[in-house]
C-alpha cells in the first residue's frame, strides 16, 4: 500500500513537468501518456497524442476542442457540447469513415471547405457518401492523422512528392480493390516500369506521379468526363509538360497491361538476346579453352620445333 | 643462308597501315558514346533497385543531367554511324575501297564454314585455324552488330528522346502498342550490345593472350606482317599476289 501511494506520489510530482509541455488544454496531460489501444464500438482505437509531434505539426496550436466540438475541457463532464451545424450534418455523412470522433473529422471543413467539397465531389468523396462505403479516401487517409499534419513539402509528409505516388498505392496497389471496383490492377506496377516513374525513382523533380495527371482532392473516374485523363482531356493534362501534344501521342501512356503485340515482341527480343549471349559466351569459353591450350602445350612444342630447326640450319 | 633469314625477320616486324586515322577516330568517338550511353542507361533501366540505381545515377549529375548526357551521346553516336556508311560509301564509289571476298566485310558462305571449322579447331578436332580474310566472321559479327544495334536501339532512342515529334510518324493503329514496343526495344537490344561487347569484344580484343591487355590496332592503325599472316592470311596472300604482279 505504501509502495503504491509512493508511486502515486511520484506520479503527482511528475504532473507539473506533463502541464509544462503543452499549454493548450488540459486533455493531453493524460493523452499523451497513453500506452495501449482500446476497443471502441468495435473499432481498435489508440487514445494517445504524441504532444511534441502535434506541437510541431501544422495545427500544433489548435485547442484540442476545435476540432473535437463536442467534448468539453473538462473530463468528467459527458461529450454534449453543441457542435457547428455544417460540421454536424458533414460528420453524419462521413460517420463510417471515423475511427472514433465523426465529429473531428468533420471538422477540417471548417478551415478546409473548398477542399473538402472538392473531395466529397470526388470518386473519393462519392463512394463514402454516395455509395456508403468506407473504401474511398477522406483526409486522414492521404494526409495521415490529423494531430501530425505536416506541410506538404515536408519531407515526411505522406503527401510530398516523394511520398504521394506509395500514399496513393496503399490502396491502388490493392489486387482486391481493383476487383471490387473493376478499376485497373496494374497501375503502380505500370508507373514503376514508365518513363515517368523510373525518372520519379531516380529523384527527377520533374517527373509527373499520380496528382500531376489525375488530380488530387477533385480526383475523378478515369471515365467521368471531367476527369483530366478522360480522353481527349488528356491532351491538355499531357501538354502541361509536352507542349504540342496530339491526340496519337497522348496514347503512349496507358496503365493498362502490354497488348499482345509489345508483349511478344519482348519474348521474341528476350530469345534473340539470350541466344545471341549463349552463342557468344560458348564462343568465348571454347576459344578462351585453345587459347590457353595452345599458349600452354602447343606454342611451346612449335618453338621448340623453330628451335631445332635453326640449330639444323 | 643467315643474311637471308634476317630479311625475313624484319619484313615480318614491317607494318602496314590497317585502319586509317578517319576509320580510327570514328571508332573512338564510337566507343565513348556507347560508354557513356551504357553507364546512364544502365541506371534509368533498373531504376527499381533504388538506392544502387539513384547512388549510381548520382555520380552521373542527377536524372536530369545523366538524362542530357544519355540523348547528347545518343545523337553524337547516330552522326558518327551516318558518317561512317557515307564515308564508307564514299570510299567505294571513288575505288578506293574494292568489294573483294578476302577483304570484305560483308558475310559470306565462307564464314559459316569458318565457324564451324573454328568450333572444330577449339575442340581440338581440326589441327589448324581456319584462314581468315582481313575480316574473320568474329570481328564481322563485332560490325554488323553495331548496324543492328543502330538500327534497333538508335531509331527507338530517337522516338523516346522526341515522343511528341515521333508520334506524328505512327498511324493511328499504332499508338496503343508501339510506345510499349520501342521501350521493350530499347531497353532489351541495349543490354543485349552491353553484354555482346562485355564478352565478345573484351575477349578478342583483350583478354585473348596474344592481345592482352589490348589490342593497339585501335590506336595505332598498324598491324605487323606477321601478325597479318597469322590472322589474315588470306588478305596477307592478296597483297602479297597484288605487289608481285
Amino acid at each position: 500500500m505504501v509502495k503504491r501511494i509512493s508511486i502515486l506520489f511520484c506520479f503527482l510530482l511528475l504532473l507539473p513537468v506533463f502541464a509544462h509541455a503543452e499549454d493548450i488544454s488540459g486533455c493531453i496531460v493524460c493523452h499523451n501518456v497513453m500506452a495501449g489501444k482500446i476497443d471502441f464500438n468495435g473499432k481498435v482505437i489508440d487514445l494517445n497524442v504524441d504532444a511534441k509531434r502535434f506541437e510541431t505539426s501544422v495545427h500544433g496550436a489548435f485547442a484540442c476542442t476545435e476540432c473535437h466540438e463536442r467534448f468539453h475541457e473538462n473530463p468528467h463532464v459527458p461529450p454534449d457540447s453543441q457542435v457547428t451545424p455544417e460540421v454536424e450534418r458533414l460528420s453524419e455523412e462521413v460517420a463510417l469513415k471515423a475511427k472514433a470522433d465523426p465529429v473531428a473529422l468533420a471538422a477540417c471543413s471548417k478551415c478546409h471547405n473548398e477542399e473538402y467539397r472538392d473531395v466529397i465531389d470526388s470518386v473519393h468523396g462519392k463512394n463514402i457518401v454516395e455509395e456508403g462505403k468506407s473504401d474511398g479516401a477522406l483526409c486522414l487517409d492521404c494526409h495521415g492523422s490529423a494531430h501530425y499534419i505536416t506541410k506538404s513539402t515536408d519531407k515526411d509528409s505522406p503527401v510530398n512528392k516523394w511520398k504521394v505516388v506509395d500514399t496513393c498505392g496503399r490502396c491502388h496497389g490493392k489486387e482486391e480493390l481493383a476487383k471490387k471496383y473493376g478499376i485497373e490492377a496494374n497501375v503502380m506496377k505500370s508507373y514503376f516500369e514508365s518513363f515517368h516513374g523510373k525518372k520519379h525513382i531516380l529523384g527527377h523533380k520533374r517527373a509527373p506521379t499520380c496528382v500531376n495527371c489525375h488530380g488530387y482532392h477533385a480526383i475523378k473516374s478515369k471515365d467521368d468526363p471531367t476527369s483530366p485523363v478522360f480522353g481527349t482531356n488528356k491532351i491538355k493534362t499531357c501538354g502541361k509538360c509536352h507542349k504540342g501534344a496530339n491526340k496519337k501521342f497522348v496514347a503512349a501512356i496507358t496503365h493498362k497491361e502490354p497488348g499482345p503485340i509489345p508483349h511478344y515482341a519482348e519474348k521474341g527480343l528476350i530469345i534473340l538476346t539470350i541466344s545471341v549471349i549463349a552463342f557468344t559466351v560458348l564462343h568465348v569459353l571454347l576459344e578462351a579453352y585453345s587459347d590457353l591450350r595452345d599458349v600452354l602445350f602447343r606454342r611451346r612444342k612449335e618453338v621448340e620445333h623453330e628451335e631445332g630447326k635453326e640449330y639444323s640450319g | 643462308m643467315k643474311k637471308e633469314k634476317n630479311t625475313q625477320v624484319n619484313e615480318e616486324s614491317q607494318e602496314i597501315e590497317r585502319f586509317n586515322i578517319i576509320f580510327r577516330i570514328q571508332h573512338v568517338i564510337m566507343f565513348t558514346t556507347f560508354l557513356l550511353l551504357a553507364f546512364t542507361g544502365w541506371g534509368l533501366k533498373y531504376a527499381e533497385l533504388k538506392d544502387v540505381s539513384s547512388w549510381w545515377i548520382r555520380i552521373w549529375g542527377g536524372p536530369k543531367t545523366a538524362g542530357i548526357i544519355h540523348r547528347t551521346a545518343g545523337i553524337t553516336m547516330l552522326l558518327d554511324f551516318a558518317f561512317h556508311v557515307i564515308y564508307v560509301g564514299y570510299l567505294l564509289l571513288t575505288g578506293r575501297m574494292k568489294i573483294r571476298k578476302e577483304t570484305t566485310v560483308i558475310p559470306l558462305p565462307k564464314d559459316v564454314v569458318d565457324v564451324v571449322h573454328n568450333f572444330l579447331y577449339f575442340i581440338g578436332i581440326a589441327k589448324t585455324k581456319p584462314k581468315f580474310g582481313r575480316f574473320s566472321y568474329a570481328q564481322k559479327f563485332d560490325y554488323w552488330a553495331v548496324f543492328w544495334g543502330m538500327f534497333v536501339i538508335g531509331i527507338s532512342g530517337l522516338c523516346l528522346a522526341f515522343p511528341v515529334q515521333a508520334s506524328i510518324f505512327f498511324p493511328e493503329w499504332t499508338t496503343a502498342w508501339i510506345w510499349q514496343l520501342i521501350a521493350v526495344m530499347h531497353s532489351d537490344e541495349a543490354l543485349l550490345a552491353i553484354v555482346f561487347i562485355l564478352f565478345w569484344h573484351f575477349y578478342n580484343e583483350h583478354l585473348k593472350p596474344e592481345v592482352f591487355p589490348m589490342s593497339w590496332v585501335w590506336l595505332t592503325g598498324r598491324i605487323s606482317l606477321k601478325e597479318m599472316k597469322q590472322k589474315h592470311p588470306l588478305e596477307y596472300e592478296l597483297m602479297i599476289k597484288e605487289k608481285s604482279e
